[in-house]
């Protein structure tokens, strides 16, 4: 127990000297991040209270309903908590070298293990958590929760509905990594990825929402009645459907279910906690030998992907410098399984978006209704842009890593690779925001002056966030990790990305007012008068060009810092 | 020939190197020594740009690494204390991209990783990816790329750490051939008989000062008194 606690103080002593740096830039560092992550908290607050608000006092759903698709809310939420989890406990239970170090010590596996899983756990689920709070204050706060209310909540539910959620995601890992030594790490990874896809998908067919909504609309208005005889048998074992049974008996003045369903969520993390002890203790080092020698062994008689053109030696039209640069930055990206198997994810969850589109029906009769479709469809493009660029674009700098010595004592300028790395991301991200832009816009609406928006704004969109995340990627690079999922979930990752959605939502709020007008004109007269679409582009291309000149700059200036 | 002029380099008050002023001729094997944390490797970070100086310049073949890096990193070759490679590229790979760095065509990075293969004896395990070599191995990837350029100065950070013998004795007899082909290289190292055996004239650096400077006597390596001035100059 005592070098468990040592372990754990040190790690808790580092933590908080790289937190509270006592420097100018720590410390601005620090604000930057609190105004933030704040800035972000309040606006899921405001979210979360005014879609509830909007659910049950506006579209009257009833109860049961809202609790129902709370529900699915939590299922995803715990289905990325998971997966999170899962992808990060790689890097820090297999990866790490404390943990090699550690385990040369007289520290048991357990321990390791235990201490791993909490580093782990608070790495992968801080911003998570953050959500889940700042969401329950926003529904606490329309059924006027008393604050101890919102104490228990947090710790007798949302930090064992998570706990679960990390444990589940660190033990099936450990399962797979024994059978990974069997099988292989690429079929490994089809299967992972297989395996969630069913998951989310079965979810999703068995609850059926819209045969639920049509259901408990038959009995309307009583819509708040419990109709849990429409509720899937095997639901009722999901934590997702003991958290939200708890808030609806908690508003419904039923304590003693509520209290049933803590009770339930709070024993199985018990459970659960004694469980990973007893495989951790059984299973954690033997799991952590079969990953290293994976990693051995994948050496000799691998079969690697080759593309002749781009073999380093062949000639190519490029300068030598960029030449060299552009094929090492491909070779790296293509033999990393984390990242072409996020690229993958990526463009799955692409399609999934494309094909949902091609049922939506949004034409619309109110002006402002079309305007906020249009909208809705070009931010969550948006925040597809973001998440991509985030995931590959925010770690390029960092992962020049240890070896960033090779360019930076050579010929190459540093400026000349900051632009290499400037094109190598926005190309690719330019045709797939194009893609994704005009097939949803001309999915939704066939108007050729507003896929003429949507493209322009894409545009600018696409290179202001490439901007932003290279930028932020090259002041908050951290040399030091390899991994490029912890690189871009990192602090200066979270801050990069509640940035980014700052801007989209300023972007946004140029793009309302024209919108709004413009469809109103088109209702009332049936013209098109194509400077009323022109004006809000320009004015995105304004924003997007200033955030591209100062991000760049940043970029350019910190890329020359010491190494 | 390296120069340093009043080079100096402060991490807040703390002044890693001071005020120190140098001069290395072409063809000159220069041993730079010093105890841990004396300041060697922030000079020598200093020198290759990794760095920028607090105050002073540095002169690689009359060029300023800062005000014109290109044609100072042109001249020199770098072989770092931890040989840190790309894992999932080959050491084929990493020789042309280093090739690539230096504005080489691939004929000639063919040419001449052909030649030095055998020179370094790495083409058992030069088609390998980095992931599964040793140290030893990535040490003679990192000399190879250093040389691929044909540079007029080689800066050299601890060469011989985790050599084998064999190993050790090839990259000994390499660096010295290479200087009496005119090759200016600075060396910075713990080992004092490599210093001996090598090195041309040395420098001792103490808290970030050069406390002492020494030309090898021809006959008498360093008089046979190096490690006793050493110890006696840094304690």
């Amino acid at each position: 127990m005592r070098e468990l606690l040592l372990i754990l103080n040190l790690k808790a002593h580092g933590f908080l000297k790289s937190v509270f740096t006592p420097t100018w830039q720590g410390l601005f560092k620090n604000l930057s991040s609190v105004a933030i992550f704040g800035g972000f908290a309040v606006g899921v607050f405001f979210i979360s209270k005014a879609s509830t608000l909007y659910l049950l006092q506006e579209a009257h759903i009833g109860q049961f309903l809202f609790h129902r698709f709370l529900s699915m809310l939590l299922y995803v939420f715990f289905v990325t908590v998971n997966l999170g989890n899962m992808i990060v406990c790689y890097a820090t239970l297999y990866r790490s070298q404390e943990v090699s170090f550690l385990m040369a010590m007289p520290v048991t596996h357990a321990k390791i293990f235990l201490i791993k899983f909490v580093d782990n756990f608070f790495y992968s689920s801080t911003t998570l958590s953050l959500v889940g709070i700042a969401m329950l204050l926003g529904y606490g706060s329309c059924f006027n929760f008393p604050w101890y209310h919102y104490v228990a909540t947090i710790f007798l539910v949302l930090l064992p509905f998570m706990l679960i959620a990390g444990i589940v995601a660190v033990m099936v890992l450990m399962l797979l990594i024994k059978i990974s030594a069997r099988i292989g790490i690429r079929w490994l990874l089809g299967i992972i990825v297989t395996l969630y896809l069913s998951i989310i998908y079965v979810y999703f067919k068995v609850t059926n929402p819209i045969e639920l909504v049509n259901e408990v609309m038959k009995h309307y208005p009583d819509v708040n009645e419990y109709f849990g005889y429409l509720d899937p048998p095997f639901v009722r074992y999901l934590p997702n459907h003991w958290v939200t049974e708890y808030f609806y008996w908690s508003i419904n003045g039923d304590p003693t279910r509520a209290i049933a369903n803590v009770s339930l969520l709070f024993f199985t993390m018990l459970g659960l906690i004694v469980v990973a002890a007893i495989v951790g203790r059984r299973y954690y080092y033997e799991s952590w030998l079969a990953a290293s020698d994976a990693l051995v062994m994948r050496g000799p008689g691998r079969k690697s992907i080759r593309f002749r053109l781009f073999e380093f030696g062949r000639k190519s039209f490029l300068r030598p410098q960029n030449d060299a640069v552009v094929k090492r930055d491909l070779w790296l990206f293509l033999r990393e399984p984390s990242q072409w198997l996020h690229l993958v994810l990526m463009v799955v969850l692409i399609l999934i978006f494309l094909i949902s589109m091609t049922s939506l029906e949004l034409r619309l009769s109110q002006p402002l209704l079309q305007a906020v479709s249009f909208l809705v469809v070009f931010l969550f493009n948006g925040f597809l842009i973001a998440s991509i660029a985030l995931r590959f674009v925010f770690p390029s700098v960092s992962l020049e890593g240890d070896t960033f010595w090779v360019v930076r004592t050579s010929p190459y300028r540093l400026n000349d690779l900051y632009w290499q790395k400037f094109r190598f991301s926005f190309l690719p991200l330019l045709l797939v925001s194009e893609f994704l832009s005009i097939a949803s816009i001309g999915m939704m609406r066939r108007d050729p002056q507003l896929i003429v928006l949507a493209a322009v704004s894409t545009g600018f969109v696409a290179a202001a966030l490439t901007s932003m995340n290279l930028g932020a990627g090259t002041y908050f690079a951290v040399f030091k990790e390899k991994n490029p999922i912890r690189v871009a979930s990192s602090q200066g990752a979270s801050v990069t990305f509640l940035i980014s959605m700052v801007y989209l939502t300023v972007v946004v709020i140029i793009l309302i007012v024209p919108l709004n007008n413009y469809f109103e004109r088109l209702m009332r007269f049936g013209d098109q008068p194509f400077s009323w679409i022109l004006f809000p582009a320009v004015g995105v291309g304004v924003v997007s060009l200033l955030c591209v000149a100062i991000s760049t700059g940043l970029g350019l200036k910190f890329i020359h810092r010491d190494y | 020939m390296i120069e340093l002029r009043n080079l100096t380099k402060k991490f807040g008050s703390f002044a890693a190197v001071n005020d120190i002023s140098l001069t290395v001729p072409s063809g000159q094997f220069f041993g730079f020594l010093g105890p841990n944390g004396a300041g060697k490797t922030t000079t020598i970070k200093m020198m290759t740009g990794l760095y920028a100086p607090t105050a002073g310049q540095c002169f690689i073949n009359g060029f300023d690494i800062q005000k014109q890096p290109y044609h100072a990193k042109l001249q020199f070759g770098y072989v770092p204390d931890q040989p840190y490679l790309y894992e999932r590229l080959s050491g084929r790979e990493f020789l042309y991209f280093v090739g690539g760095l230096f504005n080489m065509s691939s004929d000639d990075v063919r040419k001449k990783v052909e030649a030095l293969l055998d020179m370094f004896e790495i083409g058992a395990f030069v088609d390998k990816r980095a992931e599964e070599y040793s140290q030893g191995m990535r040490q003679r990837i990192v000399l190879t790329a250093a040389l691929l350029h044909d540079p007029k100065v080689l800066i050299i950070d601890e060469p011989i750490v985790g050599l084998d013998p064999r190993s050790a004795r090839l990259v000994k007899d390499t660096l010295k051939a290479k200087t009496l082909e005119g090759l200016t290289v600075f060396m910075s190292t713990h080992l004092l008989e490599i210093v001996e055996e090598l090195c041309d004239r040395i420098a001792i650096i103490k808290d970030g000062r050069i406390i002492h400077e020494e030309l090898q006597n021809e006959q008498k390596r360093f008089n046979g008194q190096l490690e006793a001035m050493f110890l006696e100059l840094t304690k």
